[in-house]
């Protein structure tokens, strides 16, 4: 799927959001960034706030009346700056998909900004999210806007109210998106609805199918390996092999590790189809799913093998390997690439979802925490991540929160610094 | 007295119309019995000329074939499609050039991008679906159907289309025409039971095929024009485990419409001899008069998908369903009523006589005088299909012609006679070959000798396996995804010149085979391999490039 270079094909897309404050749509551009950044398409979000934050850092309600002067001025001039910047990067930075995030509740902004757009032969699609559910606006304005810059050291009821205020004033000047011969998607109270119009690309069709995937509930993912398994004890990658007696410990403790954690929510657990993922959940009271997608990184000719037999008997698939070890496809097995497109479907349909747990190994585990923590391809397929800890991933409006649990099992790290092979430490 | 059938669309039995190495029938199944002598010169990874002659007769391969095509019961007579109850009205392509996609699965079936498999046979435990169209005649449901079951069939979720407008055939004498009032709501009595009993016989069929097959999407293709007839099949569906997807096709633009009714009803025996302006106009009068009373989608807790001239808009209610409603708009919004051919072409003969994968070779002086042939030929093609279409009455203009090469030198340079030519030429590393790994460059002796137990697995599963550090024909399924979405997007007709197994997969997905005809396909040098798309099959032309020998080697 992803992450073919879409610069041969030289598509250009500009994602133009659209709507009243406290939508969502900064959470929807961070989102799209990192989707697409995952799938290896060079994305950048161009958040005209932050333009405007540098010139006026504490605006009242009364900034965004349409009839100040001063303030339409300044906003303005915001949004030139950032669509400077987004253009800048677009011809010198090889961008593929640059997004404006900011209101653009009016037509004549928007027909100013497609104007812009079509001079430099960049494709305009404009992302509409479209609420009028009381409830989930309110928790927008509470989780986000009162801890925004904006608002810094304003006692939080006065930032609610005058935030509110805020909203009242563009509301009197918004029109929803009706123009037909635009390329949009409108999403309507977070995708209950969604109205798809004109879709020019395969790309503006991947970026809109993910939209459709996404939900605000707040929720959270939990990540474990499996416990130590056999192999892990002699140092043997791949397999099929059950659980070691420290393993098999971390498997009874980690019902109350995760009851802990989650407390009385609902979850569902999610393992591979391999014994050692499934032995892991076995006494965990929620409901199972088993993916193969979950499935460790297949090693190929390497699989059995230890990193000192690997390095012995293929030395140049091992020294091949730490050259890109994200490229780096094993003789007759998968790379991190390899893992990330079958990982697809999982990723979207953890967007879809609301309490998971995932049992799951190394590799797989590494592309799921890269995909939500944003980390780079030459970063993740080194990232440390032990045996025996639970991870607990609770996604915000702005980023994500990382919280590790280690259970107190002790158990071998499988981790393998570059150059060398895996030494056992106990 | 005319009889209108109101689908009067073409049989959808299986005709080798105008393939020119068409099959009959009666031959044995397996499709790999057809010359094996071609394989020498048309296989994947380069050099293993010659082991796969061997899967021609290869027990496991040949007999797996055999076990998929069983025998139907004759589409031509409906008394012994009734009695047998037949793997609904299966019909039966028994050969690689016949568009499969209305063929039953077999229980077993795996399809060629299926990511992986769960127990169950249901792909993201998504659970049985049932995706009911709306929609008024002439809205391009039928070519949604065969569509939306082509695509979901390649990603491995088991589905089947029923079109009633069979099931309605079966129980009409042939010739006769449906009763006036048979889309009343306040129908006669004879005909409400002659309602029921085709809906039936249709309903019957979609149970069996959830409940003994492990079906997992079946597509009901009917009018559904009425919104109490749509709750009474929810209510239906969901006393069966079965959720309910509904996707309407709704045309404002009068020439969508007067295109759908122009390629798929006037084509029937009722209005030969008519003029075209007055047969559509009559035909749309006819649609008004039987179907007076018609609802468009309105329920709001119903989950729908409303389809506005064939994906121009796209709206998409109350979808609590999974994976799988998202996954079918994602396909609506590329697909469109396809009107473009599409031509498949090798690249021309190289410098290195077994091209390495590494060196990525020039085209040869004997691959450069090919380049110009393929060119002359396809555009000499093109041109009498104009002019055949012209004399017909047909007055359409002719499509424009774009290719698409890989990014590999050969291909790239076997365009540049189109190139010269004005017309428009796109690189696209999607396109590029399978990549070989280790056996860049062995021919099939030596790569029986270096990799033996390889060649062995790789006979097994010619589709999965993966040579070391190579790819598979899964991977380039899954990499050719893009490639596929932007063909049913563009409505040019597409010359696709690139190495033979990526031509394989395009070609496998375009006429539905399954993952153990794709590794063995043929592409001959000395043909450009035509695929007209139509509203119920995909068809097959071979046409024959005068002055290029059958090629020996890659």
């Amino acid at each position: 799927m992803g992450g073919y270079s879409f610069q041969a094909e030289n598509v250009q897309i500009c994602v133009i959001m659209v709507g009243l404050p406290a939508r969502g749509k900064s959470l929807i551009a961070q989102k799209i960034v990192r989707y697409l950044t995952w799938l290896s398409i060079r994305a950048k979000c161009f958040n005209v706030g932050n333009y405007r934050r540098l010139e006026t850092a504490h605006p009242t309600a009364e900034f965004f009346d349409v009839n100040n002067s001063e303030g339409e001025r300044l906003r303005k001039m915001a949004a030139e700056s950032a669509i400077r910047d987004m253009f800048r990067w677009f011809d010198h930075e090889q961008g593929v998909v640059g997004i404006l995030d900011a209101t653009n509740t009016t037509k004549s902004r928007r027909n100013w900004i497609l104007e812009l757009c079509r001079k430099r032969n960049v494709e305009p699609m404009f992302i509409e999210s479209w609420c009028d559910d009381e409830d989930l606006i309110m928790q927008n304005i509470m989780d986000v806007k009162t801890t925004s810059p904006d608002y810094i050291g304003q006692d939080p009821e006065r930032a609610a109210l005058d935030f509110r205020n805020r909203i009242r004033n563009y509301e009197k000047v918004y029109e929803t998106i009706s123009e037909r011969d635009l390329t949009y998607v409108k999403l309507i109270n977070v995708g209950s609805q969604v109205i798809i119009n004109r879709i020019q690309s395969y790309l503006e069709s991947r970026i809109v199918y993910y939209l459709m995937n996404l939900h605000i509930k707040p929720r959270c993912i939990w990540l474990s390996r499996h416990g130590e398994s056999a192999f892990n004890l002699t140092g043997k990658i791949g397999g099929d092999s059950d659980l070691s007696a420290r393993g098999r410990e971390y498997a009874r403790q980690l019902p109350q590790l995760v009851k802990m954690s989650v407390g009385d929510r609902p979850l569902t657990v999610w393992t591979s189809t391999l014994k050692r993922t499934q032995q892991t959940a076995k006494y965990l009271p929620y409901r199972q799913l088993t993916w193969k997608a979950l499935d460790e990184l297949d090693a190929g000719q390497c699989d059995g093998l230890t990193y000192e037999e690997i390095e012995s008997r293929y030395p140049d698939d091992f020294a091949a390997r730490d050259e890109n070890k994200y490229e780096y496809r094993y003789p007759g097995g998968e790379s991190y690439r390899d893992v990330v497109v079958r990982l697809e479907p999982i990723i979207m349909e953890l967007e879809r979802q609301e309490n998971i747990m995932i049992v799951t190994h190394q590799a797989v585990l590494r592309c799921i925490y890269a995909y939500f923590m944003n980390v780079s391809q030459d970063q993740s397929p080194w990232m440390e991540v032990p045996l025996h800890t639970l991870i607990k991933l609770e996604p915000k409006a702005y980023g994500t929160e990382v919280i590790r649990i280690k259970a107190d099992i002790p158990a071998v790290s499988t981790y393998r610094e570059k150059g060398q092979s895996a030494k056992i430490k106990k | 007295m005319i009889s209108l059938s109101l689908d009067s669309s073409p049989s959808p039995s299986p005709s080798p119309t105008v393939s020119i190495s068409s099959e009959d029938h009666d031959r044995p199944p397996s499709p790999m019995a057809n010359a094996p002598s071609s394989f020498a010169s048309s296989l994947s990874p380069p050099g293993l000329s010659t082991f796969h002659a061997d899967l021609a007769t290869s027990p496991i391969t040949g007999g797996f074939a055999s076990q998929m095509h069983l025998s139907p019961p004759s589409f031509t007579s409906p008394m012994r499609t009734q009695s047998v109850g037949s793997k609904y009205l299966r019909r039966q392509s028994s050969s690689v050039d016949e568009d499969a996609v209305h063929d039953a699965l077999s229980p077993t079936h795996v399809s060629p991008a299926q990511l992986y498999s769960t127990e169950s046979g249901r792909l993201f435990h998504a659970g049985k679906i049932c995706i009911v169209l709306v929609g008024l005649p002439a809205r391009g449901k039928t070519h949604l159907a065969v569509s939306l079951t082509r695509y979901l069939r390649w990603l491995g979720v088991k589905t089947h289309a029923f079109h009633l407008g069979d099931y309605r055939r079966v129980h009409i004498a042939p010739g006769t025409d449906v009763p006036d009032d048979y889309f009343l709501v306040n129908a006669s009595p004879s005909t409400v039971i002659l309602r029921q009993r085709v809906m039936a016989a249709c309903k019957a069929d979609v149970y069996r095929f959830f409940e003994e097959d492990r079906g997992q999407v079946a597509i009901y293709d009917a009018v559904n024009p009425t919104s109490a007839g749509r709750r009474v099949l929810v209510k239906e569906f969901s006393q069966r485990g079965i959720q309910t997807l509904f996707i309407e096709s709704i045309c404002d633009k009068p020439e969508i419409i007067e295109a759908n009714v122009r390629s798929v009803k006037i084509s029937s025996p009722d209005y030969i001899g008519w003029d075209e302006k007055e047969a559509i106009k009559h035909y749309l009068r006819r649609i008004s008069d039987k179907i007076p009373h018609y609802e468009t989608l309105d329920e709001p807790e119903f989950s729908y998908i409303k389809l506005y001239n064939a994906g121009e808009r796209i709206l998409l209610n109350n979808s609590r369903m999974g994976y799988l409603p998202n996954r079918i708009v994602f396909y609506l919004m590329n697909l469109h009523i396809k009107a473009g051919c599409v031509y498949f072409a090798r690249a021309g003969k190289s410098t290195e006589q077994m091209p390495r994968y590494k060196s990525d070779p020039r085209l040869s002086d004997e691959g450069r005088t090919y380049a110009r042939i393929l060119t002359d030929t396809l555009l000499e093609h093109r041109r009498s299909e104009h002019t055949a279409r012209v004399t017909h009455g047909d007055n359409s203009p002719e499509r424009e012609l774009i290719v698409w090469t890989s990014t590999r030198r050969r291909t790239i340079e076997t365009s540049t006679e189109f190139e010269k030519r004005g017309f428009s030429c796109r690189q696209r590393p999607q396109l590029s070959q399978m990549h070989p790994g280790s056996c860049d460059g062995l021919s099939g002796k030596e790569l029986e000798k270096q990799f033996p137990e390889e060649v062995e697995l790789h006979k097994k599963d010619p589709y999965r396996h993966r040579f070391p550090r190579a790819e598979s024909y899964h991977d380039l399924a899954v990499r050719l995804e893009p490639v596929i979405l932007e063909m049913e997007r563009i409505p040019n007709d597409i010359l696709i010149i690139a190495h033979v197994s990526v031509l394989r997969v395009l070609y496998g997905y375009l006429m539905a085979c399954s993952p153990f005809d794709i590794p063995a396909l043929d592409f001959e040098r000395n043909e450009i391999v035509e695929i007209i798309p139509s509203a119920y099959n995909n068809k097959v032309k071979r046409i024959k490039i005068y002055g290029v020998e059958e090629s020996q080697t890659l």
